[in-house]
């Protein structure tokens, strides 16, 4: 007997999508999983050519991902921090387009450290040592890890992340002094991990990244730099110039498809040795950034990530304070990120634990996460 | 086979292929969901972003309920919700499809011209939260219940929403002789 559903049900009878819809609708998933914040804000941007070419190269790293990958290491080309603690959705995709773009298209000028040693550049195990501007960050890296830290057995970590004005998200994470590192949207999140013993150092998707900047706090800058450019499976990475190029030419006329499909209109980067060079400067501080947010309380894991952030031409360094207390503003400059945009930390001049991150790109509200750190006791939680 | 709940607290715990798994499970329903609401081209553009929704907000997907389904049509209606509002009227599809585009030739009900203008005009008198609630248990199989679960309300509300929409239907002008007619017929070809 047919009643009035019936009815109605055959009135919602559709066409199915093409199959390649939903082909696409899980690359996109695959991309925000690995780059929720770059990703977040796609619909809201997505008349701009830039967002194009973001998701195009994101579909690209994603159609290549092993099973194994994290999602760490599933990351492009973005502005760090904030990527790992998803703010700022609308920065990070203006932020990830710029930087795609200069990936794609921008001239390769490089920084005057990396031009000086294009030969370095392309077998990727440059032999930067951080000028001096950038010195506070090697003596802070040196002297946080004599730094005895107040009573307790663990830092606590509140993250307030913060996209214009307002509040996007807040991230809990402890790191205990036996190295673990546990994290949630809450303190009671924090207790649950440690109840599953999910170590975020050990079995989280950073592991990679927190590993390759405890190895970078004992290794010179260049053995750290290449550690992490590993670690975060960089494709370039210790291949001679001829090899390079190859692998380069390759990612560029896969990203020159894609972009044509979606009909945008960018001429590809030619190879140079200044370009593989930023592209390890603009991958290595996404990647160290990372780990440093991710392993804020570890002192092996900031004094790693600042030693290699030293290494980095396009970063400068200067004394602040914060609140009354002395700081070290870190800067990476629109260089990093194709001539536009900037990335701000700003960190305890003592401990060199994060105190804030900003994230700047013409057009878009500020990104910025603020870090409060206080010492406590993991079984009083 | 795991439930869709626990692939959404594996993925909570850092495993990645766990929430695909729950798409794959579910993409051609919501798919569908998405054509019906918004025609083909929109919805394959929506789906994506339905996906990246769901991911970001599967924190709060209550673990309870072991089948994703209803709590993603929630999600995508969020979705379509914005979409509306950023499209111009010209642009939307209708509520209730105008033309049988690619209509299962299999459908238990055939309807014919006539009888489609009769239900569309008998849908648009229902009130918009009567017909919510009415879709989702027509078109996308659910039970009241689970109708209550994607649209956030009370599971007795859907009920009732449910039970007003049926009424007014059947009441509707033209819809009671459909539905006399309809099943007359199948009386006579026993």
């Amino acid at each position: 007997m047919t009643d009035e559903l019936d009815l109605v049900g055959a009135l919602g009878s559709a066409e199915p999508l093409r199959p390649e819809a939903y082909q696409r609708a899980r690359a996109v998933l695959r991309a925000a999983m690995a780059d929720p914040g770059t990703v977040r804000l796609l619909g809201a941007t997505s008349a701009e050519d830039t967002t194009m070419e973001a998701t195009s190269t994101m579909e690209t790293t994603t159609t290549t991902r092993d099973h194994e990958s994290s999602p760490a290491i599933q990351r492009r080309r973005r502005i760090g921090i904030a990527g790992r603690l998803g703010i700022g959705a609308g920065v990070g995709v203006a932020a990830a387009a710029a930087v795609v773009a200069m990936m794609i298209n921008s001239p390769a000028t490089g920084g005057t450290q990396a031009g000086k040693d294009s030969s370095a550049a392309a077998s990727g195990s440059t032999t930067a040592d951080g000028p001096v501007e950038r010195a506070p960050l090697m003596t802070l890296a040196g002297s946080i890890k004599t730094v005895t830290p107040p009573a307790g057995d663990a830092w606590l970590v509140k993250a307030t992340q913060v996209h214009g004005t307002k509040t996007m998200q807040v991230v809990y994470t402890l790191y205990t002094d036996g190295h673990a590192i546990y994290t949630g949207n809450s303190v009671q999140d924090i207790k649950r991990a440690i109840a599953r013993h999910q170590d975020q150092m050990t079995d989280g998707g950073y592991a990679p990244l927190l590993e390759a900047a405890v190895a970078a706090a004992d290794s010179s800058p260049a053995d750290g730099r290449t550690q992490m450019l590993k670690a975060a499976k960089e494709p370039l990475v210790g291949l001679d110039p001829a090899a390079q190029k190859a692998v380069w030419d390759k990612q560029q006329a896969a990203a020159q498809v894609i972009i044509k499909q979606k009909g945008g209109n960018a001429e590809p980067k030619p190879y140079s040795p200044q370009a593989v060079q930023q592209h390890f400067d603009n991958a290595l501080w996404t990647y160290s950034t990372q780990a440093l947010s991710a392993g804020d309380g570890n002192t092996q894991v900031r004094a790693g990530v600042l030693r290699l952030l030293s290494t980095i031409s396009a970063v400068s360094v200067k004394n602040s304070t914060t609140h009354g207390k002395a700081t070290l503003t870190i800067t990476a400059g629109p260089e990093m990120f194709g001539g536009e945009g900037s990335e701000v930390l700003t960190i305890d001049a003592e401990t060199g634990m994060l105190v804030k991150d900003v994230s700047i790109v013409p057009g878009t509200p500020q990104a910025s996460t603020t870090y409060e750190s206080s010492r406590v006791t993991k079984a009083d939680l | 086979m795991a439930s869709d709940a626990d692939l959404i607290g594996r993925s909570l715990d850092g495993d990645v292929d766990a929430f695909v798994e729950v798409v794959e499970r579910h993409e051609a329903a919501v798919g569908a969901y998405l054509v019906r609401r918004a025609g083909r081209d929109a919805a394959e553009d929506l789906l994506g972003e339905v996906w990246v929704a769901a991911f970001e907000s599967r924190r709060l997907y209550d673990r309870s309920y072991n089948d994703a389904r209803p709590w993603l049509y929630g999600v995508a209606l969020n979705r379509l919700r914005r979409y509306w509002r950023s499209r111009p009227a010209e642009d939307l599809v209708a509520d209730v499809p105008d033309v049988a585009t690619g209509s299962d030739p299999w459908s238990a009900v055939d309807l014919g011209v006539d009888a489609r203008a009769v239900l569309r005009s008998a849908l648009t008198r229902l009130k918009p939260e009567e017909r919510e609630v009415l879709r989702l248990v027509a078109w996308e199989d659910l039970t009241a219940a689970d109708a209550a679960r994607a649209l956030g309300i009370p599971a007795g509300t859907a009920r009732r929403l449910l039970s007003q929409a049926r009424t007014a239907l059947r009441d509707a002008p033209g819809v009671s002789a459909l539905l006399k007619d309809r099943n007359s017929t199948k009386e006579r070809h026993r």
